[in-house]
């Protein structure tokens, strides 16, 4: 259903030994839309993902997923919920090959209770036609995902994490590392995901292309929401200014100016 | 529109893991064919089969465990445990031998999981953990013997009920054709193929390619990593068993100061056969390989003649070089 | 201090036990304890026994064993320690006098090694007798006893032997690498072999189907070999397995007896084995070093007191095979 909350944090707060990484976050998260998660490094956005796909749990406040609540306490918990998030580091093991990746922690069985075995043929061609569907025509299925260009594992990533029937779609900064082109593989698939009603949470610092596919924009700073909009209330110059720096650029700007001046 | 798959089939050949390891066997087998002819002869074959079956044995639980991202310095002392407990057992307690060989596989299922609960409780690398588990096991195996026996060997428990079933499963000779081949080549192959099998075609392997490769990923992709290498700490735990009672009861008594520096071997052997040290890539098939190829080499080095003080300088470079063919021969297929 | 904490019946238990400690520690030294001897009661000693033994030689155990025996037999309280390098073993002889034993009863693998170590205890008034090892060396370090005899001799008479038993080839099996007093055994061989010659074969020791599988490989490599020299008790067990793998027909000779061997050279599957009497080594070291102690009494005139080698073969196995059983020979 669009617009229904699918995860709601309530004051959500996460201390790293002495160190505050959240303090009193409270956002909304909608089927069928795109919320994005902005904010300078260091300012939480890793840390709330964390929370939210069972890597770390949190230290107060409380986290809602279809009205009920939940601590989870580990990754297996939140993949269960239906909430895949696919990280930086892509959970992807480099060495191993695709369809080997993409059925990982959730391998296709065959036979009868002694003998199960994986469902080898099955996986390949289930993997290869999954890829197929979003453009990627691998010459080779049993090639170390490894030797995948960074804006196709990012698509197999995420391709595993739609396959295997996520609500919620996580992804923590897909297009950092990306060029332009394969950035925009990447946007087209999240508003496809967005499309089949999925709710999906993108944190980028990159404010143009969250503004290119977003509903939903809460800005973090140090640890604490300092924007929580919709998108018919802010256009993009408003949304950049708001990031961290904002005021600060400017400054910059002035500093600089003077000295080449 | 179908690009996938059909690659030549030689290509396939080639990526596997133990494509290296068979180029570096062929190499030792046709040098030491020609340098010791005897070494071609049915009996000696079964002279190298056996040596390689004791060691292979151990090398599949190690490789296993190499390719799931740990190492198991304690594997040679674990095997002499295994044997004296079981031999010890059964000898002062005055019970059936099959009493002492199931309570020493309790034993070393026992040591391997807390190798690995060690492992995960305390985040430290392997290569320590187990370092301290080989050395309180190398003192625990001479103490105990002496507190026990008095001796730094069991006692002969080659009369006792039991014996003699035990002994013709883990340790009878079969006639092959006239040549003698020891049953332990038969549980190598059967480790070889349960192995094999647990990588290529379960889940668990699945989960033990992850966790080695990069078991962050494999953690958040829901693998239970943690479990996963208790396990194969367990699987060590297993294969030391299997060999522990092949040596108990092949040589009645079990010397107490055994073991030590096999570990290595193993390593060695699985290395041989495409595991990377670094984890996440390897063959169970290569690890037998491997132990083949030092089978070959050490034997060889005796039907040559050699002059055996050079035995070890052999032994190493031999290895070495089927080491560097099986980077060489991977990294020339990976160029694409 | 956390003794608050500690309720009362706690503090009891701590009391109790360290009372006990307290008691059981004052017992054991101060010479509380007397033997009965000639009706005249002796101080109890302490000597520190230091050999070469390497980990798993069974050889040594029995030694052990004798030296045990004779130590209960004197009051004596014995220290045994080892190291199979020369390095190691010194380090236990300047601890053996850091500790101000009364007596030290040490092998010298490498006797000029040693030497200055030897010179020490000897200043510091702590009596050194030499055993096993060190045939030609112990009177010029200036040591008053030595028994025992050289594994070089031993390896001379299993030559000696096997020359009157026709052995053409003879395998010397040995099991470490490294090890002086196994080196000195197959070179005494080949100085003792006058009818045939001998070769080295090295094993693994602490890696027993490796053994068999060396030894197994070498004989079907040379079928001239017509005995197998094995230098310890383990490993001609083993050989003897290796043997019938290769059908061979070598025989199997070896040093060094235990339960085993002996029911092997009983049934036949041994020949012989040369027996140095380890036990009698170990016991009669102590005792000698207890007389010079107590009494200033030097055995041996100077010489060296012989314990073997002597030869446990088809002929004497039965007399011996009791005591072999017990593992004392």
């Amino acid at each position: 259903m669009i617009g229904k909350p699918v995860i709601e944090l309530r004051n959500i707060s996460k201390w790293y030994g002495n160190v505050r990484a959240l303090d009193d976050v409270s956002i909304t998260v909608r089927d069928g839309e795109v919320t994005c998660f902005l904010g300078d490094n260091g300012a939480g956005k890793s840390t709330l993902i964390k929370i939210t796909s069972g890597l770390h749990p949190h230290d107060s406040g409380s986290l809602r997923i279809d009205g009920k609540d939940v601590h989870l306490s580990s990754p297996r918990q939140a993949l269960d919920l239906g909430i895949a998030t696919v990280y930086q580091d892509l959970a992807l093991v480099a060495l191993m090959p695709v369809w080997r990746n993409f059925f990982l922690g959730s391998e296709l069985l065959r036979g009868v209770r002694p003998l199960r075995r994986l469902d080898v043929q099955r996986m390949r061609r289930v993997a290869h036609e999954e890829l197929g569907k979003i453009g990627i025509d691998l010459p080779n299925i049993d090639a170390a995902v490894g030797k995948l260009s960074g804006g196709e594992m990012q698509v197999v990533a995420i391709a595993r994490a739609i396959y295997f029937g996520a609500r919620v779609l996580i992804l923590d900064e897909p297009t950092a590392a990306l060029g332009i082109k394969q950035s925009g593989i990447v946007l087209k698939y999240i508003a496809a995901a967005r499309e089949k009603g999925l709710a999906v949470i993108f944190i980028s610092h990159n404010p143009h292309h969250a503004y290119l596919v977003g509903d939903h924009f809460v800005v973090l700073h140090l640890g604490r929401s300092a924007l929580d909009v919709d998108r018919s209330q802010i256009t993009l110059e408003q949304l950049i200014g708001h990031m961290a720096g904002g005021a600060e650029i400017e400054a910059l700007a002035h500093e600089l100016g003077h000295v080449t001046g | 529109m179908n690009r996938v798959g059909r690659r030549s089939a030689l290509r396939i050949f080639l990526t596997r893991p133990e494509v290296g390891s068979l180029v570096g066997a062929l190499v030792v087998i046709v040098f030491f064919s020609v340098m010791a002819p005897t070494i071609r002869n049915p009996d000696s074959m079964s002279t190298v089969l056996y040596q390689s079956s004791t060691l292979g044995m151990m090398a599949v639980g190690v490789a296993l465990l190499m390719i799931g991202g740990e190492f198991d310095l304690s594997a040679g002392v674990a095997v002499i445990t295994s044997a004296l407990t079981a031999s010890m057992i059964a000898y002062q307690l005055n019970v059936n031998v099959w009493v002492g060989v199931g309570i020493a596989l309790a034993l070393s299922l026992g040591i391997g999981a807390f190798n690995g609960w060690m492992l995960v409780r305390t985040g430290l690398p392997s290569f320590l953990v187990t370092l301290g588990t080989f050395l309180m096991l190398q003192g625990i195996n001479l103490a105990i013997t002496r507190l026990v026996t008095g001796n730094v060997a069991t006692n002969d428990i080659s009369n006792m009920a039991g014996f003699s079933s035990a002994k013709a499963l883990f340790s009878s000779t079969l006639d092959v054709g006239g040549v003698g081949m020891s049953v332990s080549i038969l549980w190598w192959l059967a480790l070889v193929m349960a192995g094999t099998w647990i990588l290529l075609r379960t889940s668990a392997g699945n989960w033990i390619l992850a966790v080695g490769g990069n078991a962050a990923s494999a953690r958040a992709a829901g693998v239970p990593v943690k479990a996963t290498k208790i396990g194969l700490f367990m699987g060590v735990g297993l294969c030391a068993w299997i060999a522990g009672m092949h040596q108990l009861f092949e040589y009645d008594t079990v010397q107490s100061g055994g073991g030590v520096g096999l570990e290595l071997e193993y390593i060695v052997a699985a290395v041989v056969g495409g595991c990377l040290l670094t984890g996440g890539y390897g063959s169970i098939i290569g690890a037998a390989i491997g132990a083949l190829i030092f089978g070959v080499v050490s034997q060889g080095v005796v039907y040559a003649g050699w002059n055996p003080d050079w035995f070890k300088f052999f032994l190493g470079a031999m290895l070495l070089l089927a080491t560097l063919v099986n980077m060489a021969v991977r990294s020339q297929v990976d160029r694409k | 201090m956390k003794c608050a904490i500690v309720r009362a019946p706690g503090r009891l238990v701590a009391l109790v036990l360290g009372t006990v400690l307290l008691l059981s520690a004052c017992s054991s030294t101060g010479g509380a304890r007397s033997a009965e001897t000639a009706g005249r009661s002796f101080p109890r000693l302490r000597i520190a026994m230091i050999t070469h033994q390497a980990p798993g030689d069974t050889f040594w155990d029995i030694v052990r064993h004798g030296a045990e025996a004779a130590a209960a037999n004197d009051n004596v309280d014995l220290i045994y320690s080892n190291d199979q390098y020369v390095s190691g073993q010194a380090v236990l002889i300047q601890n053996a006098i850091d500790q101000r034993v009364d007596g030290i009863a040490v092998t010298l693998p490498v006797p000029d090694a040693l030497g200055g170590e030897v010179r020490a205890a000897e200043r510091a008034g702590i009596p050194v007798v030499a055993f096993n090892a060190g045939f030609d060396a112990w009177k010029r370090l200036g040591i008053p006893m030595y028994i025992g005899q050289d594994e070089t001799l031993a390896g001379r008479a299993a030559g000696e032997r096997l020359s009157r038993e026709g052995a053409r080839h003879v395998l010397c099996v040995i099991q470490a690498q490294g090890q002086v007093q196994l080196d000195a055994r197959c070179k005494g061989l080949q100085e003792g072999l006058t009818s045939g010659r001998s070769e080295r074969l090295y094993v693994n020791g602490a890696d027993m189907p490796s053994v068999r599988a060396t030894i197994t490989a070498k004989l079907q490599e040379d079928p001239s070999i017509d005995y197998v020299l094995a230098l310890g008790a383990p490993i001609a067990m083993t050989a003897i397995v290796a043997v019938k793998a290769a059908h061979s027909k070598a025989k199997i000779v070896t040093f060094d007896t235990n339960g085993q061997v002996v029911r092997a050279i009983e049934d036949g599957s041994i020949e012989w084995a040369i027996d140095q009497q380890p036990y009698l080594q170990g016991y009669e070291v102590i005792d000698a070093l207890w007389l010079l102690i107590t009494n200033g009494n030097v055995l041996g005139a100077g010489r060296t007191i012989l314990t073997g080698p002597s030869f446990v073969d088809a002929r004497n196995v039965r007399a011996v095979a009791k005591y072999a059983a017990r593992g004392t020979r």
